[in-house]
């Protein structure tokens, strides 16, 4: 193969950072010397059809123009395919936009804003539209020139199809007509600056304090979102112009160019202030973490990181997981790499949207435990499979991470989380937080279990749905607090959560209106149990859980700390609520006509409507497909 | 007067562009030379496209059509193509795919585009160079997305397949000196996309592979046919040259690409054929042992077609008993990682379920003849 000679002619550095399509490094090609950004992108890990890949890399190479980040070469190197971009050393305008007072002066906002447009008229063009313009997507050299990055790329590399086919880019940037998708052109392009204006003026764009998918219902249905405050005239004309909600009466990218706001534009120049401004913060960051529990192996990385992360925005934080990462050699990091980027492509940005994913996620990293704690090795559990992943609520501002549309979901104030040690503003405190995982408690007890069962099935979905719903930013706060809470409740003490909701529940039974309230009324058809309430909170929040795969529900079955449980908990429910049994005879009839010989999962009864669904579904699919069987 | 005046000038311009054109390319090695052409082409593309204050008119067009074509330019860009300066190949990009697409206004959308029928009929030298565009990494991808789009024409797809050099039958004389049912030699220039997909660069074998796909899935009359006819010459170059080869990507796609071949239905007889034969089934057994994932799980897809097939022949079913109980013990632990993926369990399972169910001894298969055939 060509390919492999092609590699040599490039050397490769440290990395830079990584992202849901890999990781990227700093390179330099050889012959001359030009530093470049490398993205490793592991073919192996994706079942994305590399012909996606092509198509768009074949987009990038038709693409020259000095407002757009270049492309320069792409290879395959066994199953990793390279790919040679323009590295630009500035970071992107999100990052930029981090140190306080997060948002840039309305002269800076300018110069990006000109310079962007003249990326979008030549994009425009060539008949290309970029569909994905945000703060993040932006790129600043370090002489401050601006440039279009990921055009593309980071919504076609990524590995959720339905997505791609129905709208790319991200909700709180997307223009109107695109989320109504009844066809949209490079006009689309010039809302997504509009907002990207006011995201640079304001530190987000409008609608961040929703919850994504919502945002995509208010942004065709309410009226274009406005500059206010002290701002000059002109530059609440240009956002208008460009937020105009009827694409045709959206001005050009070239009409936008002669808008007195841009004419006055100052020199690119003037951003490398705003470079400098990061640069300080950076600093000083590092400096005051030069404290915390961590040992220095991570103390030295986490610095460098952090220096270097930043030049890519789609490129989200690292969180290095395995103490393989310490030793950031080339070769070594080529190893670890795919033990990382696992973990990676699961949080890739165009996974679906919040409360879905993120319980999703949990769902699949619950079960390794569960498995290992059911042939009795627990040891082999390591940390609980990112704390990270289990905080939808948290405060997260990790910069970096910008391609995933849950950023903003993450983005509540800072301070919400300013009360100890559980906020992690950065991937720096993602090590602290590593740190205290060892405190997690082994779920080895059936209490245990279904403590943690409690939390991820039914507390933190109803938690995060609430959060969804909720826009005001107190409420929004305290939720969060005590989503924190409980996930460290979870993390440390399962029991202790098991037990709290049984005290909970049968207090609630003794109390008449309570249990009138909450017990009954909720679950008429259902054993009055604490799975009920988890039942119906997934059933309503979060459709996605309502499908776990058939291998887990087996898995459940055999679960003799359930089965257990079940029989203590037959008892205690005839205590607390006298309800008929019949329910769930039926149900535990229907579970052992699925499977013959066997228990009918205790514990599972309450999850009738799920199991229909999903096996209604899975046996018809396979007569389906194999009529003969 | 004066937008008379104008539209004489145009017109002028129009006719004579093609005339600047062909002198240029024919001098490309000139210094100032290719500036020129690049003046010219982007003039052209202009004329087809239109300016945002000017609309293209249909007779400008026509009249470009006609002077590409009297000055035989589809052919030098073709030829020439990769010598172009970048955005001039960007330009030529462009002005092929709508000289190919157009129709005058009078002709009925059911007729071929003058410039393809043209092409298609008199000088299908230029698809073969468009095709040819793969030598050269700086032609790969305007030429391909040219090629893509021009094969979704059935007679273009044709020129290709049939091209033969200079034997009769040869599409080399125009689409309807084709003879369907005479084996090809092999040295066509679709024979040549084997070559481009295993030896070139990514860019360039991604791209071909792309195209190649495109040629053996748009046509469900024309390829049946031919891999009937040609089927020893195909499936042996392409399980030889592809699935064997040492690019990562050309492996995997190729794999993928052949059970979409086997599994189209309007290749059953060429499916049944594949899978009759033990030879296929052993590179397909080898495959899901390959040591990368994707690899094996694309195998997997093909392999379930020789397992699923009812009428398995006595060779295939030989190596299936030969290796039951490793392949029972195999796929029962097979890409287990893969949890989320229901059709490929259920499909998994179904796999073993047939392979214990085999009869113990081979037992010649009674084919029924498929509907249709």
């Amino acid at each position: 193969m060509a390919d492999g000679a092609i590699a040599s002619h490039y050397q490769v550095l440290e990395e830079l950072g990584r992202g849901s399509f890999g990781v990227v490094y700093k390179g330099i090609e050889k012959a001359t010397g030009e530093v470049v950004a490398i993205k490793h992108i592991d073919l192996e890990s994706t079942d994305d059809d590399i012909q996606d890949i092509q198509a768009e890399i074949s987009v990038l190479s038709t693409c020259a123009s000095s407002h757009v980040t270049q492309y320069k070469a792409s290879f395959l190197r066994g199953s990793k395919l390279w790919i040679v971009m323009e590295y630009l050393g500035g970071g992107s305008c999100l990052d930029l936009l981090k140190p306080e007072p997060s948002v840039f002066s309305e002269p800076q906002i300018a110069i990006i804003c000109r310079e962007l447009l003249a990326g979008l008229e030549y994009l425009h063009a060539e008949g290309k539209i970029h569909r994905d313009i945000k703060a993040a997507n932006v790129l600043l050299s370090e002489t401050g020139k601006v440039k279009l990055a990921d055009f593309g790329v980071a919504a076609q590399l990524t590995n959720i199809k339905s997505q791609r086919n129905t709208f790319v880019g991200t909700p709180f940037w997307m223009a109107p007509e695109v989320i109504q998708q009844n066809g949209y052109d490079y006009k689309a392009d010039l809302w997504s600056l509009g907002i990207t204006a006011m995201e640079m003026a304001l530190g987000e764009p409008p609608h961040a304090n929703l919850h994504p998918m919502k945002a995509l219902f208010q942004i065709p249905k309410s009226a274009p979102p406005r500059l206010e405050g002290s701002f000059s005239k002109d530059f609440k004309d240009f956002i208008s112009q460009c937020l105009m909600k009827e694409p045709e009466r959206r001005p050009s990218a070239r009409e936008l160019l002669k808008h007195r706001f841009i004419r006055y534009a100052g020199k690119v120049e003037a951003l490398q202030e705003l470079i400098e401004r990061r640069r300080n913060y950076d600093v000083t960051k590092s400096k005051k973490r030069s404290r915390p529990v961590y040992q220095e192996t991570l103390q030295t990385m986490s610095t460098k990181d952090e220096k270097d992360e930043w030049v890519f925005d789609t490129v989200r934080s690292v969180m290095p997981r395995k103490a393989t990462v310490k030793s950031r050699k080339p070769s070594s990091v080529f190893a670890t790499e795919d033990a990382l980027r696992q973990l990676d492509l699961k949080d890739g940005p165009l996974q679906p949207s919040s409360p879905a994913t993120g319980t999703a996620r949990k769902v699949t990293a619950r079960r390794q435990p569960s498995v290992t704690q059911m042939t009795g090795t627990g040891s082999v559990r390591g940390p609980p499979p990112a704390p990270a992943l289990r905080k939808p609520l948290q405060t997260d501002l990790s910069f970096g991470n910008s391609g995933s549309s849950q950023r903003l979901f993450r983005r509540v104030p800072s301070d919400s989380s300013a009360s100890g040690n559980i906020s992690w503003p950065d991937s720096n405190d993602v090590f602290t937080n590593e740190n205290r995982t060892p405190h997690a408690a082994e779920a080895n007890s059936k209490e245990a279990m279904l403590g943690r069962r409690l939390y991820s099935k039914a507390v933190d979905p109803a938690l995060s749905e609430l959060h969804a719903q909720t826009s005001a930013l107190a409420k929004r706060e305290a939720l969060a607090k005590l989503s924190d809470a409980f996930a460290t409740l979870d993390a440390v003490d399962p029991e202790g959560a098991y037990h709290m909701m049984q005290n909970l529940m049968a207090n609630m039974g003794h109390d008449h209106r309570l249990s009138n309230a909450f017990l009954k009324s909720s679950t008429p058809l259902k054993s009055p149990n604490s799975g009920t309430q988890s039942g119906t909170v997934i059933i309503k929040s979060t459709p996605k859980q309502e499908v776990p795969s058939p291998a887990k529900l087996v898995l459940a079955s055999n679960n003799p700390h359930l089965e257990s449980h079940r029989r203590r908990r037959e008892s205690t429910a005839v205590d607390s609520n006298g309800s008929p049994r019949r329910p769930v005879d039926r149900e535990k009839a229907a579970l052992v006509a699925k499977y013959p010989g066997r228990e009918p999962p205790p514990g599972m009864e309450h999850s009738k409507k799920i199991t229909d669904l999903v096996y209604g579904a899975w046996i018809n699919g396979l007569r389906m497909r194999w009529p003969d069987l | 007067m004066s937008f008379l005046f104008g539209r004489a000038r145009t017109r002028t311009n129009t006719l004579d562009l093609s005339k600047q054109a062909r002198e240029h390319v024919l001098k490309l090695e000139v210094p100032g030379k290719a500036e020129e052409l690049a003046k010219v082409l982007s003039q052209m593309k202009l004329i087809l496209q239109g300016t945002p204050e000017s609309d293209s008119t249909p007779d400008q067009v026509y009249q470009l059509v006609q002077g590409l074509i009297e000055e035989d330019l589809l052919l030098l860009l073709a030829q020439h193509l990769w010598r172009l300066p970048f955005e001039s190949r960007k330009d030529t990009q462009v002005i092929f795919s709508y000289v190919f697409r157009f129709r005058p206004p009078t002709a009925s959308p059911k007729t071929d585009p003058v410039a393809l029928s043209y092409v298609v009929n008199n000088k299908p030298q230029v698809l073969l160079e468009l095709c040819r565009g793969y030598e050269h990494k700086e032609s790969a991808t305007p030429a391909g997305s040219v090629l893509r789009e021009v094969l979704k024409n059935e007679a273009a797809a044709a020129i290709i397949m049939y091209d033969d050099g200079e034997e009769p039958g040869s599409s080399l004389k125009g689409v309807t000196a084709i003879e369907r049912e005479r084996p090809q030699s092999g040295s066509g220039v679709f024979w040549r996309f084997f070559d481009w997909i295993d030896k070139s660069s990514f860019e360039v074998a991604a791209d071909a592979f792309t195209t190649f796909r495109e040629l053996l899935t748009k046509h469900k009359d024309l390829v049946p046919r031919y891999l009937a006819v040609n089927f020893e010459l195909f499936f042996d170059r392409y399980n030889h040259v592809l699935v064997q080869s040492n690019s990562y990507v050309t492996k995997r796609q190729s794999i993928k690409l052949l059970g979409e071949i086997l599994l189209d239905r309007s290749n059953y007889n060429v499916m049944t054929a594949y899978v009759d034969r033990g030879e296929h089934l052993k590179i397909c057994m080898n495959l899901l042992r390959d040591d990368r994932k994707m690899v094996q799980y694309e195998g997997f897809h093909v392999f379930k077609v020789f397992v699923a097939n009812p009428h398995k022949s006595v060779a295939v079913q030989k190596i299936l008993l030969m290796n039951r109980d490793k392949l029972l013990n195999f796929l029962s632990h097979f890409l287990e990682d893969r949890t989320d993926d229901e059709q490929f369990i259920d499909e998994r399972e179904f796999l073993i379920k047939q392979i214990r169910n085999m009869p113990p001894n081979p037992v010649p298969p009674t084919r029924q003849m498929p509907q249709g055939a």
